[in-house]
């Protein structure tokens, strides 16, 4: 005899595992504060790529430029102005990956936790059914 | 009025019918027209640009998440470009890492919207872009659609000046790479349509949110005239030729369309609304509540007036057999069921009552 209550949890737990579960499952193993912190650092790793290939083309685009009017003071303001935006992004960066990744985690575990409220309603009907 | 809604509510049913249908061929549609443009564009490569590659290709998307498409798209540009020239395709891959590395690390869904940014611009409808992302994204949808306007720019310039952009050796690869990068960083016009939709995607954003009666609409209008006024003025000032004609009309279009999503994302019925105020011990409160137009669907229903009637056929033999059977078994009458009978004791008790009764009367014997 099918049991509709049960039918009923067992599509949304096989449905969340299917679709936000492999990822949430994956999020969830960390703690917050590492998880975060992880992916906060990773960011600024890219960022900085980011950074040094985004200098590079500007470089190359203005190189006729550059290179004409180029000069000690000119080099190190430059370059004091290139570490002073590179600052900058790292900060504002790190700033929204924090906010991102916490709230990402803080929602993915919020979901599991939900996940895990179901799948001991699911035991404890087959608990009850044995008996 | 009533109609719209109506038509609105029956949309919206069929699409929740058959939603994957419709995401699925969405998506392919998406994938081939993306690939199509840039085969039309930059189709350098004779292998990767042919009608069956293309459609092959916007096939395995359809099953694939919209990443794939994004990613799919971007490594054809790269073989295009790479099979133009070395340093045209090693900028294009930076510019794309940069994007990366920037924004689609941390937006990942988003990055549909630079699939889509360059196929507005191709269908020249790209007005749109700052109206949409306004009225159904957060700004930061803006980045997305930078580096979409980006990747057209650089698309179009390929376009017009793959023939001096093409071959030549070692030594002439810095020079290329140079006057490419020139070439996209320093296209005025490019700079100036993603400031105007900066600021347009602003304008609508913050308005459409305001507490005021048809935000969206006075949003989407407000944003379409910002647009049309940063480019008019970008363009005097920088010195830049574009068709006013195609702006004005593109804003039209872009207004229309921000209608149409006002249909379906926020239909209220401001003469309803209401204002509120209540207090707690730290705040007073001013609500603003609108009611949300709902409008029920009328169920038609078909009634059949000449409907074909089955006529039953009597069997006859059954029927003779029937009554020869009734006729036979006479069945027993029932008759009614009796209440409890009158017991004989109880009427002997009356006649003597009634009786003595009497006999007092005659002989006038009061108690």
């Amino acid at each position: 005899m099918l049991d509709e209550k049960k039918v009923k949890l067992m599509t949304r737990l096989a449905f969340y595992e299917q679709t936000q579960g492999k990822e949430d499952f994956k999020v969830s193993a960390y703690y917050r504060k590492d998880y975060a912190s992880l992916h906060t650092i990773c960011s600024i790793i890219w960022v900085t790529v980011g950074y040094i290939c985004a200098v590079g083309l500007i470089f190359l685009a203005g190189m006729d430029n550059f290179l004409s009017s180029m000069s000690f003071g000119m080099m190190f303001l430059m370059l004091g102005i290139l570490v002073l935006v590179y600052l900058f992004l790292l900060i504002l960066y790190g700033v929204i990956a924090s906010h991102i990744f916490n709230k990402k985690h803080r929602e993915s575990r919020q979901r599991v936790k939900k996940y895990n409220h179901d799948l001991t309603r699911l035991l404890k009907l087959y608990e009850r059914e044995k008996r | 009025m009533d109609n719209v809604y109506v038509l609105r509510e029956r949309l919206q049913a069929i699409y929740g019918r058959h939603s994957k249908i419709f995401d699925k061929g969405l998506q392919f549609l998406l994938a081939l027209v993306a690939f199509l443009l840039i085969n039309q564009n930059v189709g350098f490569m004779k292998a990767a640009s042919s009608p069956v590659i293309t459609v092959a290709l916007a096939v395995i998307c359809t099953f694939l998440p919209l990443m794939a498409t994004v990613v799919m798209a971007t490594a054809l540009l790269l073989a295009h470009m790479f099979s133009l020239s070395l340093g045209v395709f090693a900028v294009t891959a930076v510019v794309f890492l940069v994007m990366y590395c920037f924004f689609f690390r941390l937006a990942p869904k988003m990055a549909f919207l630079v699939l889509l940014t360059p196929i507005a611009f191709a269908l020249k409808i790209p007005y749109l872009l700052p109206i949409v992302c306004g009225l159904a994204f957060a700004p930061s949808s803006l980045v997305a659609t930078s580096c979409g306007t980006i990747v057209y720019y650089m698309m179009e310039y390929v376009k017009k000046t793959s023939t001096a952009l093409e071959g030549s050796g070692a030594k002439g690869l810095m020079t290329q790479i140079t006057k490419y990068a020139k070439q996209v960083f320093q296209s005025k016009e490019m700079w100036i349509v993603i400031i105007a939709f900066a600021i347009s995607c602003f304008v609508v954003y913050s308005l459409r949110r305001q507490a005021v009666d048809h935000a969206w609409k006075i949003a989407i209008i407000a944003g379409a005239v910002v647009n049309v006024i940063v480019i008019a003025v970008g363009d005097i000032a920088l010195g830049v030729h574009t068709s006013y004609g195609a702006l004005i009309g593109g804003s039209l279009v872009a207004i229309v369309v921000g209608l149409i999503l006002e249909l379906f994302f926020f239909t209220v019925d401001y003469a309803r609304s209401e204002s509120l105020q209540f207090e707690d011990d730290e705040y007073y409160y001013y609500v603003k509540a609108i009611p949300k137009v709902s409008v029920s669907t009328p169920e038609k229903t078909v009634k059949r007036i000449n409907e074909r009637q089955e006529t039953e056929i009597i069997d006859t033999e059954a029927v003779r057999k029937n009554a020869e059977r009734k006729r036979e078994k006479p069945v027993s009458k029932r008759t009614p069921k009796k209440g409890p009978g009158v017991k004989v004791q109880d009427m002997r008790e009356v006649d003597k009552m009634l009786l003595t009764q009497s006999l007092r009367k005659d002989l006038n014997l009061d108690d």
